[in-house]
């Protein structure tokens, strides 16, 4: 049989060895990699190491609750941070092992200085000295020109972004068109600050409607000379506004907040002056559309009001044609009436006539045959031979001639008498001139 | 260029012309005149924007 421990033993062994080996308390550094206050006021959490991304170290720590709130509250008053997952601590911790729950460490104070890091607590320091002296609205107070022309950008020659810029901004599509020079300075490490003020002071003497600050490429770890004091304080005081690229994701610089303004990229800045134009050229637009939009809507009116004009001139002749239509068309009937009414008033008349014609025509010849035979009986009446007969004689000179007066009778004349029976001779043997009655005759 | 261009003016003489024709009383004869001048001063504010203003820039170091 073998000799053997029982488990507890030897862990025991393993706690006494833990707490002889590590009587203190050690500041240690750890990015928290698990972070999970509970409810019950303790906060549990892992501490990890990693290099290049490879996990070298992790253990499990917490902080108990009488020491948590204070912690917190210290750390996040001092970093302007919260405290969780992701960031990396500087930790005064305790050693422990236990039996069951293996080792941990036991948190109990904290290092905000560090996580915030040396250059950040500068920073904001920096930046609490700006603010107290005014610098923050300095730059503010300048205003960036309508449309800014005539640049100055302070960047490294060799800087890609530079070039980026450049060719945004000159071969600009709506071919606006601007001025640029180039101001070289450092943009990067210990001598980037005063290389860049240099710049500033000198383009600002140029008569530029601004000066760019273009980072534009590089490493970002290198960024801490653009939350330089002294250069802020170049920027701030600057007479002509100032803009940054510096471009940085993460983070703002301090260089960010004294300028006028900042953006992000090489690009963005670009855009932002081509921005500026195509608002101007909208302006434009609009105002040609406002006066395209007037003049259209005057036409518009206008032929309308022609229209309706037209409109009603239709719909008045239409009427007065109708009227017409219809006086004529009464008329007509009129007419026709009266030319019927008369017709018929002619047709009776003519009847009336023929019918008097006829009458009168038949008392004409009632008339006539009654004349006829009243001539017929004086015709009878008269024939020299019915005379001859009442007793008349027919007394007839020289030439056979009946003598109807003495005047060419003369004494001796040989003349005839006539009787209904037959005729004599006679001579005259005296003649006289006078009037007949009635007793002379016979 | 014979006079240094205003745009600024321009813009404003644009406001004012295009308050005009908006408005009912300007006669329709005069709309006329006002977009003819609209046209000219909106292509000479266009170009402006457009137009390298090298000449009267002394301090150029290129």
């Amino acid at each position: 049989m073998k000799d053997y421990l029982e488990l507890s033993e030897l862990l025991a062994r393993v706690r006494e060895s833990v707490a002889d080996a590590f009587p203190d308390r050690y500041w240690v550094k750890g990015e928290i990699s698990s972070w999970s206050p509970r409810a019950n006021g303790h906060c549990y959490m892992n501490l990890s190491e990693s290099v290049k991304g490879k996990q070298v170290a992790d253990v499990r720590a917490m902080i108990w609750k009488w020491h948590f709130p204070q912690l917190k509250a210290f750390f996040e008053s001092e970093t302007g941070q919260t405290l969780q997952a992701g960031i990396t601590v500087l930790v005064r911790v305790q050693v422990n092992f236990d039996p069951v729950y293996g080792l941990s460490l036991f948190v109990d104070d904290i290092d905000p200085a560090f996580t915030v890091g040396e250059q950040a607590l500068a920073k904001k320091k920096a930046i609490e000295k700006l603010t107290a002296g005014g610098y923050l609205e300095m730059q503010q107070e300048l205003a960036l020109p309508a449309l800014p022309y005539r640049l100055a950008v302070i960047t490294s020659k060799t800087a890609a972004g530079y070039g980026d810029f450049r060719r945004h901004l000159l071969e600009n599509e709506a071919g606006y068109a601007f001025h640029l020079d180039l101001y070289e300075a450092l943009m990067q490490g210990e001598l980037a600050p005063a290389s860049i003020i240099a710049a500033l002071a000198d383009a600002q003497e140029g008569g530029y409607d601004a000066l760019l600050i273009l980072r534009g490429g590089g490493s970002e770890l290198d960024l801490s000379c653009f939350d330089d004091f002294d250069l802020a304080v170049a920027i701030a005081t600057c007479p002509v506004p100032v803009i940054t690229a510096i471009g940085h994701d993460r983070d703002f610089h301090i260089a960010d907040l004294v300028a006028n303004r900042y953006v992000k990229t090489p690009t963005a800045l670009a855009d932002l002056f081509l921005d500026m134009y195509a608002a101007e050229d909208e302006v434009l637009d609009d105002l040609e559309t406002r006066i395209r939009h007037a003049v259209a809507d005057r036409l518009g009116s206008m032929s309308q009001r022609v229209d309706s004009l037209v409109a009603r001139i239709r719909l008045g002749l239409q009427a007065r044609v109708h009227a017409h239509e219809r006086v004529v068309q009464e008329q007509a009937a009129g007419i026709r009436l009266g030319l019927s009414r008369k017709y018929a008033d002619l047709v009776r008349q003519a009847d009336a006539a023929a019918h008097r014609l006829r009458f009168a025509a038949g008392a004409r010849i009632g008339t006539e045959i009654s004349n006829l035979a009243l001539k017929e009986a004086l015709i009878k009446a008269s024939d020299p031979r019915n005379v001859l007969k009442l007793g008349y004689v027919l007394v007839t000179g020289r030439d056979n001639k009946v003598l109807k007066s003495v005047e060419r009778v003369s004494v001796g004349d040989r003349i005839g008498v006539r009787f209904s029976d037959g005729s004599l001779t006679a001579k005259v043997d005296q003649v006289y001139t006078e009037n007949i009655d009635k007793e002379n005759i016979a | 260029m014979e006079e240094k261009f205003d745009y600024a003016k321009a813009v404003k003489e644009l406001e004012e012309i295009a308050a005009k024709v908006e408005d009912p009383a300007t006669k329709l004869d005069d709309i006329d005149a006002l977009v003819g001048r609209s046209n000219a001063l909106l292509k000479a504010c266009r170009e402006y924007l457009r137009t390298v203003k090298e000449k009267i820039d002394k301090l150029d170091k290129e």
